[in-house]
């Protein structure tokens, strides 16, 4: 019997056809939430579920629901944030690859809850396949009679269709990906108004992450009660992990919220390649300050990394042991930043650009202290003053990078070359 | 690199209608007509611009102003194939520039560019989630991952 | 109520306004960049931030509204670091080329550095390169300086709604693109240049030829292009404007200008200005004394008139002229004279489109407020392209587009194409069977109770063409339904209508169609109007049958009022118009013509017969500001200044008197008011004028709706109308529609090879003043034949090529333009161009219910221009 609610039976290639998945028992939930629940009967579950949702930010989804639920303007728009760009992330992708109509399953129930008829599913363009597999899904569940003008004849509408990014990390960021979204830049919306009042086309429209919709399903057919059971209190329910960089078995893991990374590591993914010692890990991806090897006892939650001083953000756990050269790494996120930077904020703009170039001279061997002082000023500057939480992140990694490893900036400026090579 | 005709343009023209109906404004179908536009032109060309503004009723500099803000899109004609290389964080520790070297060593490849034959053209990537089974790319519409040289040089042989 | 407190400083408000407005009504200045009046917070360039207590980050005072016991902080230590990093971050890219910067002066980004920055640079790195571009006529780019506010293209899109440029790229790499290009619809109205806060976007106009500081001098004034009336302001040094810059605070056009009005001043300077008054002398025009000239004139209008009768004199006015001007040449035609032959242009299709319009719904049913369409939830436009002809009254149309309104338009949608959801463009000929079938729709749906017993009669009366014929002449049904189905729900409409209603038949019967559209929508309507005072020449009483005022002369009161209050006796009789002068000149009853800031042989279509006409007066007189064609035939002519050398009031579209100062004097010109009453005073008048005030007092004393309107109160935003007295209102009897009770009939297509010519506005031109204007000629140097794709292949021709049109009335050579606007079998051609204007090839008939110009003789072949 597979322990896994998110990932289950993916082992499983037949999974990702509705005969598959309904073989397993898929679209039960579906069924039972129509049959039996109210809209409002939903909602107060989520609620009661404490869920929070898995794009990064935690946010209580019940809460979220209800605020929309609460704007009498009509149409309601339901959107799954597919767009996974955050890196070292890719939890999502075998949600998306092998395990379709949970998602979908997800979002039909949350249609329902919201009495939204019309979906959109936000996947980046990076994931070719996963649009082919989607789609497929999609024009199954509709052959089924799950989505369509008369879901499950009950005089429910849901229609749902992928709609493709095209590379362009900001669009994570839920009111970009609104835009995106509507055939525009993909740049960053004043809030408030929020998307719960004001989104797609201003109709009110309900972002969620892919996996905080494969999450539903269970809610609804096992109760708020079982899900509250698993993970943490203030932060219950499994959690996908991705795990990269220097493991013995880099991939996706489903555990409980509030396991700590020591056990991440260690258990579940054979420990450092090569036998090497651990130098940092990243919690959340590239957006997530790096906790140094002394604090890997920390849990994996929202709640209680803030108090380490990082994120949970998306669960991407990158690991570094001592071949990786920090000022590297954090070069080549700064050119990440750099280019996914919108450009629409001064700060994110040019700072990122700034930053990676002073990290560039630094990591060359080509920087005086000087710079070190410099970049630090600069990073600050950045911080807290952006218009989202791209520009912000960008320089509030480096910050911390800067405040951990800094003997390896200096041995950089001192000795122009790299500590680990 | 597929002419434009007007018969492509037409193919075009239907496929945007299409798309339009998935979405309440018409704006709303610019991103994925972009796609349609490089699958029948092998990039966004100018006249697909026009066509799509005249279609979709958005001003050409609007469209412009759109395409050119996705990394992914192309905007000047390319190779046959896309290698999509990426070298963020988790595939660089792994090794992805030794690869980008490569590229350039073995077929003349840099970032950006295409072989002088015009079979391949590369584009770096930031991360595209293989970051597991990194270093990854994606070719064209396929991903591969867990990348060597001689992987990619077998790969890269089955793709004329 | 609000109540917040800044830097300590309480404010109190009961309005949502943001820190920003709260600090500026305690004098707190917020130091912004991105924040543009009439724009919508955009919080991107990160300029303004405060320190808001309780909360943890700086926040954008732009964009964040007040919320009571809300504690700001502007001025911590934090918030000077903030600026001092936000403006470090725009300088690093940015060129420190400031002696070179047209912009240097009166940069934000210059002041705020000298107030907020740091010392010195700590950027060690390359700065990033842009294009720097000179590809546009009038406009210089150098992306270089560009901070990326995007001001510039929040007002394109937002407020000009041209869309014309877009931000391309992303993060860093970010630039503004491209403005013009051919295929990108920029149309030059330069309102990103006031947006622009700095270097990046300058006039090339002035380009290095000036700093801010140089400017002595500014005037502001009304802009002299078209009938809108803009407010704009001259900056001079010595003699000469050195730019054109809005006003954001006062005037209608709220800050936002076109290209004619910010770019097209410098013909005022054009060398070719008349300097000198010329009288003929052996067949030759030779300069003279003001003396001599006016003297003579004097002289040989006395003469003739004893001769012949004041009847053989005849006067035209000019809508480009001040209502002063116009009111002085009907005081010479009129009272002097004793004639009552006084006409102008106004007579081709404004003034009888107004006139008809007042006739079914009393005097000033066309004036209201262009500001106001903005506010509307749907504008219907039939006859000509507003974005083009008026085109700041366009920009308010397109706004109602923006803000979700609905827009239609019969016939070509030029400048509101992306503004519409469907094409009502019909073949030539047949928009009275296209308004016919919507006013029926719109009557029927609303099932409409009217309280005019006239219109209701001739609405039953109406013959409503079926769906088939309409089809037939190129619109769809769903087009049409459409456009039925939203009228009715329109609960603020506006129709506007333009000339080509009246200008190619089916006049009367269009504007009845109009007229009572408007009337079941309960909507307002607006005539456009390509001068900036034709109105004002009609109220001046230069329309036959029209007295000062705008009163008919068949309401005897009037004409005692003018004898009681001014001592003036009104000739009998109604008088020729302008058609009739012609034919009156030619046939030898008209014998003598004043002829003031008009261009007849041009502006009339047949230039062979009006030119034939004028050779065979015994006298011609022209006072205006170039040798035009009809002046160089003229046996005196007076150098007039110039609209940017003159005072005086124009009356706009709105009916809004507005006042024109005078900023230079580069020519010796004089104005035309002035003119003429030296003239008047050598003909034995006895008032004497010191200014134009004083002749402004005249008027007010005599105009029954000017009565009481002083010149000095008519600052800001003017006089509007109704000023002093009450309109007319409904004045008696039944008006005549032709063709009411007739099948429209479908319009006859031109055999194959042959092609309607129709006359084509461009928005860079105003009619043939503006081929003196070095900038405009610069955007728009050669005429331009535009004609439909299909039509043009066809005749085996392509775009660019130049095309040579032959009619039965003449040749006129222009470069083929395709546009897909234009309906199958037509092209259209300006009149602006020397020796190729419109006018000049066609021929014309006189409407007989309208009196208007009906022009005629349109079918024309076109063929490929011989190699030079
Ligand atoms: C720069 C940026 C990138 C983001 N990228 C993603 C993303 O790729 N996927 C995602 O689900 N959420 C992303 N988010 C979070 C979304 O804004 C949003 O919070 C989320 O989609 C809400 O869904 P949830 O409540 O289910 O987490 C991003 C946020 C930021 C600021
Ligand atoms: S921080 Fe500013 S520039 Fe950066 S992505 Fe967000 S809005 Fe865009
Ligand atoms: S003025 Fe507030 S962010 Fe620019």
């Amino acid at each position: 019997m597979d322990e896994r609610i998110i990932l289950r039976n993916t082992d499983d290639p037949l999974n990702a056809s509705i005969a598959g998945y309904m073989a397993h028992g898929g679209y039960k939930a579906l069924e039972q939430a129509v049959g039996e629940l109210t809209p409002r009967d939903i909602i107060d579950e989520i609620k009661s579920s404490g869920l929070r949702g898995r794009g990064g930010a935690g946010f209580p989804t019940g809460m979220k629901w209800q605020f929309a639920s609460l704007d009498p303007k009509f149409p309601k728009y339901l959107v799954c944030n597919a767009d996974e760009g955050e890196p070292g992330t890719f939890k999502d992708r075998p949600i998306l690859e092998h395990n379709p109509h949970l998602l979908i399953e997800g979002m039909i129930i949350s249609a329902y809850a919201l009495q939204s008829t019309r979906g959109y599913i936000y996947l980046r363009g990076e994931y070719p396949h996963a649009k082919r597999v989607l789609e497929r899904a999609i024009e199954e569940a509709l052959a089924s009679g799950y989505l369509g003008n008369d879901i499950l004849s009950k005089h429910f509408r849901f229609n749902l269709t992928v709609h493709s990014g095209a590379g362009a990390y900001i669009c994570g960021e839920e009111t970009a990906l609104l835009d995106s979204l509507e055939g525009r830049r993909g740049l960053p919306r004043l809030k408030p108004p929020f998307p719960v009042n004001s989104g797609l086309w201003g109709k009110p429209t309900i972002v969620n992450n892919v996996e905080t919709f494969a999450n539903i399903p269970y809610i609804v057919s096992q109760g708020a009660k079982a899900y509250a059971s698993i993970g943490v209190k203030d932060c219950p329910g499994p959690k996908l992990f991705s795990v990269s960089g220097r493991v013995n078995k880099p991939g996706v893991y489903e555990l409980p919220m509030g396991i700590s990374l020591r056990e991440i590591i260690y258990t579940h993914c054979g420990g450092i390649k090569g036998g090497g010692s651990l130098k940092g890990v990243i919690p959340g991806g590239i957006s997530t300050p790096i906790i140094a090897p002394e604090n890997i006892d920390c849990p994996m939650d929202f709640v209680h990394l803030p108090k380490y001083g990082s994120m949970l953000g998306s669960g991407a756990v990158m690991v570094f042991d001592d071949t990786v050269c920090i000022v590297r790494v954090y070069e080549r996120a700064m050119k990440f930043f750099e280019h996914e930077s919108c450009g629409k904020c001064t700060p994110c703009r040019e700072g990122t650009a700034w930053m990676r170039a002073i990290l560039g001279r630094i990591e060359r061997g080509d920087a005086s202290e000087r710079d070190l002082e410099t970049l630090q000023d600069v990073a600050e500057n950045v911080t807290g003053k952006t218009f989202c939480p791209l520009g912000d992140g960008a320089a509030g990694v480096l910050l911390a990078a800067m405040k951990t490893y800094r003997e390896e900036f200096e041995y950089h400026i001192k000795n122009k070359r790299c500590k680990v090579q | 690199m597929p002419q434009v005709t007007t018969e492509r343009l037409k193919i075009l023209r239907g496929k945007i209608y299409e798309l339009m109906e998935l979405y309440p404004s018409y704006q709303a179908a610019l991103l994925p007509s972009f796609f349609v536009a490089e699958e029948i032109f092998g990039f966004i060309s100018p006249e697909a611009i026009g066509e799509i503004s005249n279609v979709t009723g958005v001003p050409a500099a609007e469209i412009r102003g759109v395409a050119s803000f996705y990394a992914m899109y192309k905007t000047k004609p390319m190779g046959r194939h896309i290698i999509q290389l990426c070298t963020n964080v988790s595939c660089m520790i792994e090794g992805a520039y030794d690869l980008v070297e490569y590229l350039k060593e073995k077929y003349g490849l840099t970032p950006g560019g295409t072989t002088p034959d015009g079979r391949f053209s590369l584009v770096i990537m930031e991360c595209i989630g293989a970051c597991g089974t990194a270093p990854a790319m994606i070719l064209d519409t396929d991903s591969y991952e867990n990348l060597t040289k001689d992987r990619l040089d077998t790969l890269l042989e089955s793709y004329k | 109520m609000i109540k917040i407190t800044i830097d300590g400083i309480e404010v109190q408000t009961d309005r949502e306004i943001t820190i920003l407005e709260a600090a500026k009504q305690v004098g707190i200045e917020i130091p912004t960049l991105c924040t543009f009046k009439n724009l919508s917070p955009s919080g991107s360039c990160r300029m303004c931030l405060v320190e808001i207590e309780r909360l943890s980050r700086p926040q954008t005072a732009c964009t964040v509204k007040i919320t009571d016991g809300m504690v700001v902080r502007t001025n911590s230590e934090a918030i000077m670091r903030a600026r001092k990093a936000v403006l470090e971050f725009l300088l690093i890219n940015h060129p420190l080329d400031c002696p070179v910067c047209d912009k240097a002066g009166e940069c934000i980004l210059q002041d705020l550095s000298a107030k907020y920055g740091a010392a010195a640079g700590r950027f060690k790195e390359g700065k990033r390169t842009n294009p720097v571009s000179f590809e546009d006529p009038v406009i210089v780019r150098d992306m270089q300086r560009c901070i990326l506010c995007t001001r510039c293209v929040r007002t394109c899109d937002d407020l000009q709604g041209a869309f014309a440029i877009s931000v391309i790229n992303r993060g860093s790499h970010s630039l503004i693109e491209p403005f013009s290009g051919g295929r990108f619809d920029c149309e030059y109205c330069g309102n990103c240049l006031s947006a622009c806060p700095v270097g990046a976007i300058t006039s090339k106009l002035h380009r290095h030829t000036y700093r801010p500081w140089y400017i002595e001098r500014q005037v502001e004034t009304i802009c002299g292009h078209c009938g809108v009336g803009c407010t704009l302001t001259l900056q001079m040094r010595e003699n000469t404007i050195i730019r054109v810059i809005p006003d954001f605070e006062k005037g209608l056009n709220s800050g936002m200008l076109c290209v004619m009005g910010r770019f097209g001043y410098d013909y005022t300077e054009h060398e070719e200005r008349l300097r000198s008054p010329l009288i003929r002398k052996d067949g030759e025009l030779v300069p003279v004394s003001w003396e001599e000239a006016v003297e003579f004139t004097a002289w040989r209008l006395k003469e003739l008139v004893k001769k012949y009768g004041g009847g053989a004199v005849a006067g035209i006015a000019s809508g480009r002229c001040t209502n002063e001007d116009n009111y002085m040449l009907q005081k010479l035609i009129r009272y002097v004279l004793g004639s009552n032959n006084i006409d102008s242009a106004a007579r081709l299709f404004y003034r009888p489109a107004v006139s008809y319009l007042e006739r079914m719904f009393g005097q000033g049913i066309t004036a209201n407020l262009i500001p106001g369409i903005a506010n509307s939830d749907g504008v219907f436009v039939a006859g000509g392209d507003p974005t083009t002809i008026n085109p700041v009254l366009g920009i308010a149309v397109r706004s109602v587009w923006k803000k979700g309104g609905k827009v239609f338009v019969v016939g070509k949608s030029g400048g509101l194409r992306s503004n519409i959801k469907h094409e009502l463009n019909h073949a030539e000929g047949a928009g009275a069977l296209v308004l016919t079938w919507i006013l029926a729709k719109v009557y029927e749906k609303k099932n409409f109770i009217s309280e005019n017993s006239i219109i209701d009669k001739k609405l039953s009366a109406l013959k409503v063409p079926d769906m088939d014929m309409l089809v037939r002449v190129g619109v769809s049904p769903e087009a049409l339904q459409y456009t039925a189905d939203e009228l009715v729900r329109l609960k603020n409409p506006v129709v506007i209508i333009g000339p080509e209603t009246v200008l190619y038949g089916n006049g009367s019967k269009n504007l009845f169609l109009l007229g009572a559209l408007n009337y079941v929508l309960n909507g307002r309507l607006f005539v456009l109007m390509d001068e900036p005072n034709t109105q004002g020449c009609l109220d001046m009483g230069c329309s036959p049958g029209v007295l000062v005022g705008g009163r008919p002369v068949e309401l005897e009161t009037f004409g005692h009022k003018m004898e009681n209050t001014a001592g003036m006796k009104t000739p009998e009789g109604t008088g020729l118009n302008l058609f009739e002068m012609i034919n009156g000149a030619n046939s030898g009853s008209i014998k003598a013509m004043f002829v003031m800031g008009e261009n007849p042989v041009f502006n009339i279509p047949d230039k062979k017969k009006v030119e034939s006409a004028l050779q065979k007066l015994e006298f011609l007189a022209v006072s205006d500001i170039f040798l035009t064609e009809t002046a160089s035939l003229a046996d005196v002519v007076f150098p007039a200044s110039a609209w940017s050398e003159k005072d005086g009031t124009y009356t706009n579209l709105e009916r809004r008197l507005q006042r024109l100062r005078k900023g230079t004097m580069s020519s010796r010109g004089r104005a035309d008011w002035k003119i003429l009453a030296d003239i008047c005073k050598a003909l034995g008048m006895k008032e004497s004028y010191t200014d134009v005030k004083s002749v402004w007092d005249e008027i007010s004393r005599i105009s029954s709706v000017h009565s009481g309107v002083r010149y000095e109160s008519l600052i800001g935003r003017g006089g509007i109308w109704p000023y002093g007295g009450e309109p007319l209102r409904g004045i008696e009897g039944d008006f005549e529609v032709e063709g009411l009770e007739d099948m429209p009939e479908l319009p006859g297509f031109a055999q194959s090879g042959r092609v309607i010519l129709k006359e084509d506005k461009s928005l860079i031109h105003s009619s043939s003043l503006s081929r003196y204007s070095p900038a405009l000629m610069g955007v728009a140097s050669e005429p331009l034949l535009m004609i439909n794709p299909v039509t043009a292949q066809s005749l085996g021709l392509s775009d660019n090529e130049r095309v040579v049109i032959t009619s039965d009335k003449g040749t006129a050579v222009a470069i083929l333009r395709a546009d897909r606007g234009m309906p199958e079998g037509v092209a259209a051609l300006s009149n602006t161009f020397k020796d190729n204007g419109f006018r000049s090839i066609v021929g014309y008939t006189i409407d007989p219910t309208l009196k208007s110009l009906n022009i005629t003789d349109r079918v024309v072949t076109i063929e490929r221009a011989k190699q030079l």
